[in-house]
């Protein structure tokens, strides 16, 4: 990067912060408050007590986790915004696999008594939600290498399909004995419940995931095969020269994301809701898509932003009921012009030939990674999504 | 199950579909055009909160103006950020749509604090046919609608003619289909795009408004439900054009979780089978080149 580069980059990157910032002390304003009042409201949400800081662990630990299992997606280009729904399937496959293990050792549903030693149960669950997210992450990925389907909108369209799936199963087959208001599960075998890392907070051991796949991130990142997969983000035809087919980079990285993604399903289960809800996702697909923008796919960065967004959401029950006026959904408010900030940001990091246009919109389509629909133009579709 | 109930159901889904109608005539013209618009779910839900804050104080037919020009706004931001700025066109879009939900639900907040009752407006009113809503099933389905339901099908049919007949309408296709030669042929590529981007938010903030001024007169965060990526769906299960709109949208609103579901599924496989024929006829190209 040449240095005129690197202070464009400096300078966008306080743009982008000036503008988040007055846009949240706008907002603040706009309800009527003081904006100093506000931010020791948000200091204190997050750290005034260890209870506090749990949530922090509790909210970070989906969302990063998520994020550091999409960055080898994104970095090849194939934009996924599937995770919600691969966490939906892996926390019903989860559940499903908890139960069945712990009736195998004479543990019925919903009752107290024998059962399946803890961590049998965890591997259960662990393992079945993995392979319950990657099987869903996986069906995008073959429809996008065999038929050039655009990834974008089939994972789009399959998280509603899982959001039937899983309220039908609430409904049914995994539907709580007891009468209750909302659809739920039974409650989880008290074995499975993953153990709290502090007393007296609700931050879970599931923590240690995410440190787990930091390092495995860091690590591909000095291996051949992180080269391979960002040459083929933005030169596809140049990774084939280096050994990567379509098929398998466009699998292998569906695979990690959706394995992330059903990991997180069932740590939402089993280590904070205890059993099986609605809304076991609850938004933490799209945050994690987010995230990762903002960490800029890197290791800590990705860590550090998740831990910010949670921070935000944190803090920003704190700013309400210090102020008495401003709605804690201000921290939305700024994560979506975060996410745009981010969006600028990494158009004025990256050379101008490249923005415009990755692939010639002469290339024979059989060298364009994911097929667009609707006749929808090479040079929108296919930039770099770092 | 009798013949009223199905008549009530009917009617029911007719007027369901009008605000998807509406945003889905502007995101077709948009994907129509080469672009995606994946900020429209934010864009509705801004439509559907400014358009109830505006009929508050100015009745119905400010509220729906005052939602398209919401939506006009985001999209304009969307296309500064995309075309000027060389951002993402995805990423911006899931941006715009987080912030449209987290702005509609702050603002929301602030203007009516919980606890204090939910501000009601009156909705748009029925379409003035005098005896016509008494004909046994026609009325209550066709001519028993809000006004709403009359604009829907005025836009849908205006889209279609927009397209067909029009030298805009021909730029838009020539746009879509071939972005690089219309350029060439003198096509200002930059500006049609951006131009279709305008209407399509502009319709999605109307439909938005017409969300809540339609049927219920008030807002409430997340009003919107999803309704803008089942619009994204539908207009690719309409392979957008316009008249193959009104038909998918009209059978989206029933129970139960695979009926649900069951769009979905159907808009994946239609994306399976249009994929396979266009990767057909790319081979086929290639080999005889």
């Amino acid at each position: 990067m040449t240095g005129g580069q690197a202070v464009r980059r400096v300078g966008a990157a306080a743009a982008v912060a000036a503008v988040v910032l007055a846009a949240a002390a706008g907002l603040v304003l706009l309800a009527g408050a003081d904006p100093v009042v506000g931010l020791q409201g948000l200091v204190a949400g997050v750290s005034s007590s260890p209870y506090r800081v749990g949530e922090l662990v509790v909210g970070a630990v989906p969302v990063a986790l998520i994020a550091l299992t999409l960055v080898p997606a994104l970095r090849a280009g194939i934009f996924s915004v599937g995770a919600e729904g691969q966490v939906v399937v892996g926390a019903v496959a989860a559940t499903a696999a908890t139960f069945g293990v712990d009736a195998l050792f004479g543990g019925v549903a919903g009752t107290e008594g024998p059962g399946a030693p803890a961590p049998l149960l965890w591997l259960a669950g662990a393992l079945a939600g993995a392979a319950g997210g990657a099987a869903y992450a996986l069906l995008p990925a073959v429809l996008a290498v065999r038929w050039r389907v655009d990834v974008i909108l089939s994972t789009l369209l399959l998280n509603y399909v899982a959001a039937g799936f899983l309220a039908w199963s609430l409904r049914t087959w995994l539907a709580s004995p007891e009468d209750t208001a909302t659809p739920q599960s039974a409650h989880l075998p008290e074995a499975a419940a993953v153990p709290l890392l502090v007393e007296g907070t609700r931050a879970h051991w599931g923590a240690l995931l995410v440190v787990v796949a930091a390092v495995l991130l860091a690590l591909w990142r000095r291996s051949p095969g992180w080269t391979r997969v960002s040459v083929y983000g933005v030169r596809p035809r140049l990774a084939m020269r280096l050994g990567a087919t379509r098929a398998r980079t466009t699998c292998s990285v569906m695979l990690v994301s959706g394995a992330g993604a059903g990991l997180v399903g069932w740590l939402q289960v089993a280590a904070v809701n205890e059993r099986l809800l609605g809304s076991v996702s609850g938004g933490v697909g799209f945050s994690g898509v987010a995230v990762a923008l903002l960490g800029g796919l890197l290791p800590l960065g990705v860590v550090a932003s998740a831990v910010f967004f949670a921070a935000l959401t944190a803090g920003a029950v704190g700013l309400q009921s210090a102020t008495g006026s401003v709605p804690s959904s201000i921290a939305e408010v700024v994560k979506g012009v975060l996410l745009l900030g981010v969006a600028c940001l990494s158009a004025v990091g990256r050379p101008r030939a490249l923005a415009r246009d990755d692939v010639p919109d002469d290339a024979p389509p059989v060298d364009a990674p994911a097929g667009a629909p609707t006749g929808a133009p090479a040079d929108a579709r296919q930039g770099t999504r770092a | 199950m009798s013949a009223e109930l199905w008549v009530a159901v009917l009617a029911g889904a007719v007027a369901l579909a009008a605000p998807l109608v509406l945003a889905g005539v502007g995101e077709g013209l948009v994907e129509r055009a080469g672009r995606l618009n994946l900020g429209l779910e934010g864009m509705m839900i801004m439509g559907a909160l400014t358009g109830v804050w505006a009929a508050s104080s100015g009745g119905w037919l400010v509220g729906l103006l005052a939602g398209a020009v919401v939506g006009l706004l985001m999209a304009l931001l969307m296309d500064v950020l995309v075309q000027r700025v060389g951002a993402d066109e995805v990423v911006v879009g899931l941006g715009l749509t987080m912030l449209g939900l987290g702005l509609s639900t702050f603002l929301f907040q602030v203007w009516v604090p919980s606890g204090q009752t939910n501000t009601s407006v009156a909705t748009v009113p029925h379409l003035p046919v005098g005896g016509l809503a008494d004909v046994p099933v026609l009325g209550p389905v066709v001519f028993g609608q809000s006004l709403l339901v009359g604009l829907a099908v005025v836009v849908l049919v205006g889209a279609w003619a927009l397209l067909r007949f029009t030298r805009f309408g021909l730029q838009v296709r020539a746009v879509g289909d071939d972005p690089a030669a219309s350029e060439l042929r003198g096509v200002r590529t930059r500006a049609v795009r951006s131009a279709v981007l305008l209407i399509g938010g502009s319709l999605g903030g109307l439909a938005g408004a017409a969300i809540t001024l339609g049927a219920i007169g008030s807002f409430t965060p997340g009003v919107t439900a999803g309704r803008g990526w089942i619009v994204l769906a539908i207009v690719i299960m309409g392979r957008t054009r316009p008249a193959g709109m009104l038909g998918q949208s009209a059978g989206l609103p029933l129970p139960s979780e695979l009926t649900q579901a069951l769009p979905y599924l159907v808009t994946l496989a239609v994306l399976v089978v249009t994929a396979r024929a266009r990767l057909r006829s790319a081979v086929r190209r290639v080999r005889t080149a």
